[in-house]
Order: structure tokens, then sequence, then C-alpha cells
């Protein structure tokens, strides 16, 4: 092994880092999902903006659990870790001071809204993803064991992303239909 | 529009689990570009703009 090769050990750590932010985000989306779905919270749009950043996100981590020699899939997630911020930052500011017609959306879990959540979130994000380069460096060949750990680990976890977007998807179009969102109720329901 | 932005966040996903992975990227670009667009859309005021006048530095 030359100098410059990582370690299985630095390879797998470098793995459970990226399955663990992908275990997060499905966690949170799902999170997402059940105050919607169990306590009515209809998501306004720049809410569900914030999810399709935590898909593209979603996105990049699994192509990266997939990669072998390449960086594509961080980058991908850098560049949507990015627009969530945005759009989470955005939306606290909208809100953060009190103004006729312009109430806080949601409820608040643990004393933080969900928008400022959001914020917390990809900061997260962006630091893990940041750390990850740091520590483990670039990309790498497919270490001995991989192939395994990603049938039995990685697929069913990108399975699970792939199926609660297309709930979410689902729920769009009921909610919005091809028009504009608004968090008056389901339009297709109605 | 959010439709479309999903849809074609969807469709990536898809793509991928296929092992199409080029075509993947490329749809999940045109969600971004989506995204983006109706980002922009939506916190604009044909009043204030993109500013944010409620908040006093």
């Amino acid at each position: 092994m030359s100098g410059n090769a990582p370690s299985s050990i630095t390879t797998a750590l470098d793995r459970l880092a990226l399955i663990a932010m992908l275990f997060v985000l499905a966690a949170i989306l799902t999170a997402a999902m059940v105050i919607q779905y169990a306590f009515n919270e209809i998501p306004c749009p720049l809410c569900l903006l914030q999810r399709v950043a935590m898909f593209g996100c979603c996105f990049g981590l699994i192509l990266q659990l997939r990669a072998g020699n390449s960086e594509r899939g961080t980058g991908i997630a850098l560049i949507f870790a990015v627009l969530l911020l945005v759009i989470a930052v955005r939306q606290t500011l909208l809100d953060i001071y009190p103004r006729p017609g312009h109430d806080y959306i949601g409820s608040a879990v643990l004393g933080l809204h969900l928008p400022v959540w959001s914020v917390v979130i990809a900061v997260a994000l962006l630091l893990g993803l940041a750390a990850r380069l740091a520590l483990f460096g670039g990309g790498r060949d497919m270490a001995a064991g991989e192939a395994a750990l990603r049938r039995s680990l990685v697929q069913p976890l990108a399975i699970y992303v792939v199926a609660i977007c297309a709930i979410n998807f689902l729920s769009v179009l009921a909610q919005c239909g091809l028009d504009q969102c608004h968090t008056l109720g389901y339009r297709l329901l109605q | 529009m959010m439709a479309a932005v999903f849809a074609t966040l969807l469709l990536a996903f898809i793509l991928d689990l296929a092992g199409l992975r080029q075509l993947a990227i490329l749809s999940l670009l045109a969600s971004l570009g989506l995204g983006v667009g109706l980002f922009l859309w939506e916190v604009y005021s044909p009043d204030y703009g993109f500013r944010m006048p409620w908040l006093q530095l």
C-alpha cells in the first residue's frame, strides 16, 4: 500500500459518515411528513422548496455512496445544502419581525420553528460535508466488502428516500395541483 | 410549478436507481433550476422587490 492510499478504516469511516448524514436527512423528511399528515400542518411553498433541497442533498449522498474515485455526489449535496440555507434564512427573515398578516408558519419543535430548524440542518450539512472532505480526503476506489455494505444498508435507504419523494410528489399534486401552492387545504380533495 | 419541481426530482431518483446516471443528473439539474426560479418568484414582491424593508439594521 502506498503512503497516500487510504486505509480500510478511513474508507469505512467515510462511508459511515455519508450513511449517517443520509439516515438523518431521511428521518427529518419523515418527521416533516408526520407533522404534515398527523397534525394537519399543510406546508407552505418555501417549506416544500426546503424539502426539495433536502431531497437534492439525499441524491448527492446516495451518488457519493455509490461512487468510487469521484466526489461528484459531494458537490451535488453541497449545492443543495447551500440552496437549503438560502431558502431557510430567507423564510426565517420573512417572519422574524412581527407584522400584520405574517404570523409564524407552523408550530415550534423544541422551541424553534421549522424554518429555523432548516437553517440549523443546512449549517450542520455544510459542516459535515466539509469535515468529511477535510478528514477523509478525496475519492477512493471501492474497498473490499463495500458491495455487501451497499446491498445491505445503502440500497434499502436509497429506496426509502425514493419512496418518500414519491409520496411528497403525490402530496404536492393533491395540495397544489398544477397551479400555485397555498396552505388553505388540499386542492384536489375539496 | 411545484409539481414540476417534484416530478423532475422524482424522475432523477428513478433514473439513478435504473442506472441512468447522466440522465438522472440532468433531471436533478432541471429540478434545481425550476426550484430556484420558483423560489425567486415566491419571494418577489411588486412593492418591495427582493428587499425586506421590515428589517431595520
